[in-house]
């Protein structure tokens, strides 16, 4: 039991809020991801058009006082659809993350602690990886696997965990120096109960920023994948989808089919970056 | 309006019954002249002979198609659709840009036009005998080849004697099934060709015609390298083909008819209809082959571009496993068909640029379709009835597997939300075309395995292939897996009908019967489009994405 | 490798000679060894991909032809792609032919893979050429001009901007370019489809467009690596004598800073590689430009295996050429590598 680092993690808590809340980037980035949030949730009861009721006969409208962003190919409302089409998104994005911070912190703390073979091998295999861009990876074993939500999420986190593994590598490496760990070696412990019980709890801060800064990579994959139709089928809102179905429209003059769900994207992307550089600010001071 | 008699009945004196039962139709009123003028040409009558006929009682002359006045020379520009894996050969050949690489250089015994009249063209004349088992064409003398001989009977037996060989397993083989085999195009003599049919058929010429776009005519010592030699007696000659990518077509100057205008044409191989659009609007290309107009909308209301339209049966059917699945019930079937708004499918999802169908091949377009039976509405209130007649009041989950081609995803998901409206959760699942046809058999393809399936049909001047390969015991195309002797017996009595009367006559009751059944929706049919530039003139497509260029040129 | 440990004399004339030999020496050993590395790479990106082309789909024929298909047909296609055979000997077999040319032949397209790729492969490298002669350029200029101002606005705004664009997914920077260049202002063509025979600048013409998304994505790591170079060469003692010995601002930074400040960016260039190919396939759909990318695409909307393991191997084996010629080239620009520092 390690008796110093209960107390300096509480007092650094409060240090670490109240740096957070004086970072504008950070304020304006969490604002942005609340809203997208709460669009998820309850977007269904706030949209004035249902996002899946088709009215052909006013097909492709420009934005208007009735239709906020205007209507799509088949009459839909588009501003319903932009809101509620976060749901997608936001369930995925989170869910891989969620795999692959696990997976890369198992992934990490095996390397970093026990060195040696198991490293060099891990390490080899994760640098091989490395060498095919993540959304191609995801694609063939989509390809492979059939689509379907969950394949994305489980191929999206297994494909982020390697790199999530560096960086908990890294901080596994400068912590097993300390005077805590050699401690609890004396004492006896396991290693399973210095890597997860005594290093873990050290480590979180740099896992918290790099898992925000993947969130953002994770969120480019799932929309990049559904872009590309392997992700949620028709008539979902979902923004990729949308965007892959209406773009070869823009050049007929109708902008507002891709715009508004492009702008969607951009924002939750930017939010999510600003969360990471705020988080990053704070836990580096 | 009066009769000279004496020389009508001149006239009529050496035509065989079924001719002259066309004429008493004209002549007593039964028969439109525009239909006398399609059916006259269909039973081979020569144009001039039928302005005859209708000078003789009194009805006028037949129009004569004007040339307007273009200046020659131009170099035409055209963009047409073509898959990565585009083979122009004739008697494979079934994709839009094989289908017009084969026109531009080949040449048919006869053009089918917007108004459905046959055109003579290889042919002059044709005549069926008595009970219309043997048809006899005459062929036009003085026809040569691009490589030099002259088209005789010999080669137009080797043509259809070729696309008639099951073992060339050409697309024709749909058109011929159960009506001409391989060797029973005979040749009488040098000019002369005689075609011995395994059943009576009112609409043989159509089957030879340019409607069949495989039935090119080509030398008899055609030995299978099309894209090398593009040997066919055309207006145009092949220029340059780069595979993949385009080919470039030259005037003919030992062309048997007055020469073409443009002294180029050029095409380029898209393989969406967006690029397509983009090359148009930036002036890239002169011509559109074919405009879908769902994804099209952009140029329909586009005041720098022309849409030619012309009436079509061209349709995307929607069929239902019949004999086994959550669709076996034919009230299910009905409620399905009831829940669907043609009025919207008409309107927005096709621009006004088709007509609602009554789920059966028989399109308004064609003459033969009996105009008396009912179309079928929209009637959620009907539909949830007949749920509720089968035992189905509380819905059920079915999936709906459709190719990404042209609207059919947006026309699945408007099906998806009118099926909700009377229970049925429907899954929708679009795959790539490719994928989803397969190999077009049963058990080795999604569009035959799936319950509820979207399939294209190009436009047919007849509605006989739908008719037989779709819904018949045997028909190679029957997804629906539609097993009913009565509309096998009708739509043989259908195909051996020769007047317009019997024809409608059996149409209805097809047309009956396939509304109580319900195997496939045909909900519309759409015109074809295409687009051209503002100032590009003489351009004369057909409904099946063909494109005579012969007369067009640049104001 | 560290770059960051320096030293701050200049070797004298007897050293070099000396060094020399050693040097040649350990650099035919670094190359060695670099080269055993990538080739390690390399076998292990293959067996990534055999799996998840051959073993991973479970039934390759069932998943080709899908669910409803006939067992037979099934059967016979798995037969057909020799996948009843030992796994052992299918990979064997298929290195085996990879490595003498034959990529396999696609199921989709009816041709050979590498009748398809090597062109594909061909235009891909144009795309990304355009794209580096933009960025490197664009990104260096940025992350000096960063580091010059180190922590001022403009600082700030050049990181946050290269940040965010490096997450933007290359179909939305891509279509909101096409809607101001391509539809809005009509200065540049939506499709990378260029007239046959086009020369050199017209191609170029084409291709900036398509190549702008893929700048955006890679400008923030190259400026913020340049940057971080930039600001340590400031720092370094060198960069000190040499002010302190008269030397010109200008000077200081043409010579000495930004020699030292490139070294970091040419690895991170060959690393962005990977996201680069990634961006392609997106790009080029996007721009319908027939390259890797899209071939990538379409093998993989039409279930085409043989052609999407061929694909990616390539896509590996780029990638350990472009890092390998990155490390041959940091090694001959940076002297202390060699002196195994």
């Amino acid at each position: 039991m390690t008796d110093f680092a209960i107390p300096v993690t509480r007092s650094r808590r409060s240090e670490l809020l109240t740096a957070l809340f004086r970072s504008g980037a950070f304020v304006a980035g969490v604002s942005i991801v609340f809203f997208w949030v709460f669009c998820s949730l309850f977007g269904p009861y706030i949209v004035p058009f249902d996002p899946l009721a088709d009215d052909v006969l006013n097909a492709l409208g420009p934005p208007s006082a009735v239709h906020w962003f205007g209507t799509d190919q088949l009459g839909r409302d588009i501003f319903s659809r932009v809101i509620v089409g976060s749901r997608d998104i936001l369930t995925v994005a989170p869910l891989a993350l969620i795999l692959a911070t696990a997976v890369g912190t198992v992934l990490g703390l095996l390397t970093g602690y026990f060195r040696g073979i198991v490293d060099d091998v891990v390490s080899r295999l994760i640098e091989a990886k490395m060498a095919i861009p993540g959304t191609i990876i995801a694609l063939l074993a989509i390809v492979a696997l059939g689509t379907s939500q969950t394949t994305v999420v489980v191929v999206i986190g297994l494909s982020f965990g390697p790199v999530i593994a560096r960086t908990v590598r890294a901080a596994v490496l400068s912590e097993r120096e300390l005077d805590y760990v050699a401690a609890a070696k004396l004492r006896m412990e396991n290693s399973a109960h210095i890597m997860f019980i005594e290093i873990l709890p050290n480590i979180l801060p740099p896992i918290l920023v790099e898992s925000t800064v993947r969130l953002g990579y994770a969120i480019f994959a799932v929309t990049t994948l559904s872009f590309l139709g392997f992700g949620v089928q028709p008539p979902s809102p979902d923004w990729g989808l949308s965007i892959s179905t209406n773009y070869s429209m823009i050049s007929g003059g109708y902008w507002w089919t891709v715009v508004f769900d492009a702008l969607a994207i951009a924002s939750l992307v930017i939010a999510v970056n600003l969360t990471a550089d705020g988080l990053h600010g704070a836990l580096d001071d | 309006m009066t009769q000279n008699a004496k020389s009508l009945d001149d006239l009529r004196s050496n035509l065989t019954p079924i001719e002259n039962h066309v004429i008493d139709g004209y002549v007593e009123g039964r028969v439109s002249r525009r239909e006398f003028l399609r059916h006259g040409s269909l039973l081979g009558l020569s144009l001039p002979f039928i302005g005859r006929v209708a000078l003789a009682t009194g009805f006028g002359t037949a129009s004569s198609v004007a040339r307007t006045n273009v200046q020659p020379g131009a170099t035409i520009r055209v963009a047409c659709t073509a898959s990565s894996a585009v083979v122009i050969d004739p008697v494979r050949g079934a994709e839009q840009g094989a289908i017009l690489m084969l026109q531009q250089v080949g040449e048919f015994l006869c053009v089918s036009g917007p108004d459905l009249v046959l055109k003579p063209h290889l042919a002059t004349s044709w005549k069926p005998n008595q009970d219309g088992t043997v048809w006899t064409f005459t062929l036009r003398k003085g026809v040569k080849f691009h490589s030099g001989g002259e088209m005789v009977a010999d080669d137009v037996v080797a043509t259809m004697d070729r696309l008639a060989d099951p073992k060339n397993s050409s697309e024709a083989l749909s058109v011929f099934k159960g009506i001409l085999q391989k060797g029973a195009t005979r040749k009488v003599d040098d000019y002369t060709v005689e075609f011995h049919l395994d059943n009576p058929n009112g609409n043989f010429p159509y089957l030879v015609s340019s409607d069949n776009y495989n039935a090119i005519i080509l030398p008899a010592n055609y030995a299978g390298d099309f894209e090398k030699t593009w040997d066919g007696t055309g207006p145009f000659k092949i220029d340059k083909y780069i595979q993949k990518s385009g080919a470039s077509f030259v005037r003919n100057e030992n062309y048997w008819g007055p020469k073409a205008l443009p002294a180029k044409i050029e095409f380029t191989f898209y393989q969406d209809i967006q690029p397509q659009i983009l090359a148009l609007q930036a002036g890239q290309v002169d011509i559109i082959n074919k405009l879908p107009a769902f994804a099209g909308v952009a140029l329909l209301s586009d005041p720098s571009f022309e849409i030619i339209s012309i009436k079509a049966g061209a349709t995307q059917g929607v069929h239902l496993h019949t004999h086994m699945g959550p669709f076996k019930d034919a009230r299910i079937r009905q409620a399905v068909a009831m829940s669907l708004d043609r009025e919207k499918l008409v309107n927005g999802l096709m621009k006004g640029r088709a007509v609602a169908g009554n789920d059966s091949p028989f399109a308004p377009i064609y003459p033969s379709t009996d105009p008396s039976v009912p179309q079928r509405k929209q009637d959620i209130r009907k539909a949830k009835e007949l749920m509720r007649a089968a035992g189905v009041e509380k819905g059920f989950q079915a999936t709906l597997a459709a190719p990404n081609t042209q609207e059919i995803p947006a026309f699945a998901q408007l099906i998806q939300s009118w099926v909700k409206e009377i229970g049925i959760d429907l899954k929708i699942n679009i795959m790539d075309r490719k994928s989803y046809y397969g190999n077009a058999v049963p058990g080795q393809s999604p569009w035959f395995d799936t319950e509820m399936g979207i399939a294209d049909w190009g436009h047919r001047s007849v509605p006989n292939v739908l008719l037989t390969a779709l819904l018949t015991s045997t028909g190679t195309w029957n997804t629906a897996k539609f097993q009913n002797q009565e509309y096998d017996t009708l739509v043989k009595g259908y195909t051996r009908s020769f007047d317009l009367d019997s024809q409608r006559e059996n149409a209805g009751k097809i047309q009956r019967l396939l509304l109580q059944e319900t195997p496939m929706l045909f909900s519309y049919f759409f015109d074809h489009l295409t687009a051209t530039r503002k100032g590009v003139v003489g351009v004369q497509p057909t409904a099946r994405a063909q494109l005579f260029l012969h007369g067009a040129g640049v104001e | 490798m560290s770059w960051a440990r320096r030293t701050s004399t200049m070797p004298s004339a007897a050293q070099s000679r000396f060094s020399r030999c050693f040097q040649e020496d350990t650099m035919n050993r670094f190359l060695a060894r670099r080269f055993a590395h990538s080739l390690v790479t390399l076998f292990v990106v293959s067996l990534l991909v055999f799996f998840l082309g051959q073993i991973l789909p479970g039934n390759l024929g069932r998943a080709i032809l899908g669910p409803f298909a006939d067992l037979q047909a099934v059967e016979a296609l798995n037969h057909q792609l020799g996948v009843d055979r030992p796994l052992l000997v299918q990979y064997g077999t298929w290195i085996w032919h990879f490595i003498q040319g034959d990529m396999g032949h696609s199921y989709l397209y009816s041709a050979p893979v590498a009748d398809l790729v090597v062109p594909a492969l061909n235009r891909s490298l144009k795309l990304a050429a355009v794209a580096f002669l933009i960025v490197v350029p664009l990104g260096i200029v940025g992350g000096v001009v960063a580091a010059l101002n180190v922590n001022r606005p403009t600082d700030r705004i050049i990181s946050i901007c290269g940040l965010s664009a490096a997450t933007l997914p290359e179909f939305v920077s891509g279509i909101v370019l096409i809607l101001i260049f391509g539809v809005w202002l009509r200065c540049l063509p939506i499709a990378a489809a260029w007239p046959d025979g086009a020369g050199a600048l017209t191609q170029l013409y084409f291709l900036i467009l398509p190549s702008m998304p893929l700048v955006l994505v890679l400008f923030g790591y190259i400026a913020r690596m340049a940057r971080a170079g930039m600001i340590e060469a400031l720092d370094s003692d060198y960069t000190r004598t040499a002010v302190l010995n008269g030397l010109p601002w200008r000077k200081v930074i043409w010579r000495h800073v930004l020699r030292n400040a490139l070294l970091p960016t040419i690895t991170v260039i060959a690393s962005q590689t990977g996201y680069l190919i990634g961006g392609l396939m997106v790009v080029e759909t996007l721009f319908r430009y027939q390259g890797i990318g899209s071939l990538i695409y379409d093998a993989a909307k039409g279930k085409d295996f043989p052609m999407l393991q061929a694909c990616v191997l390539i896509i590996g084996i780029t990638y350990a050429v472009a890092t390998l010629l990155a490390d041959l080239l940091s090694f001959r620009l940076n002297p202390r590598i060699r002196m195994g520092g």
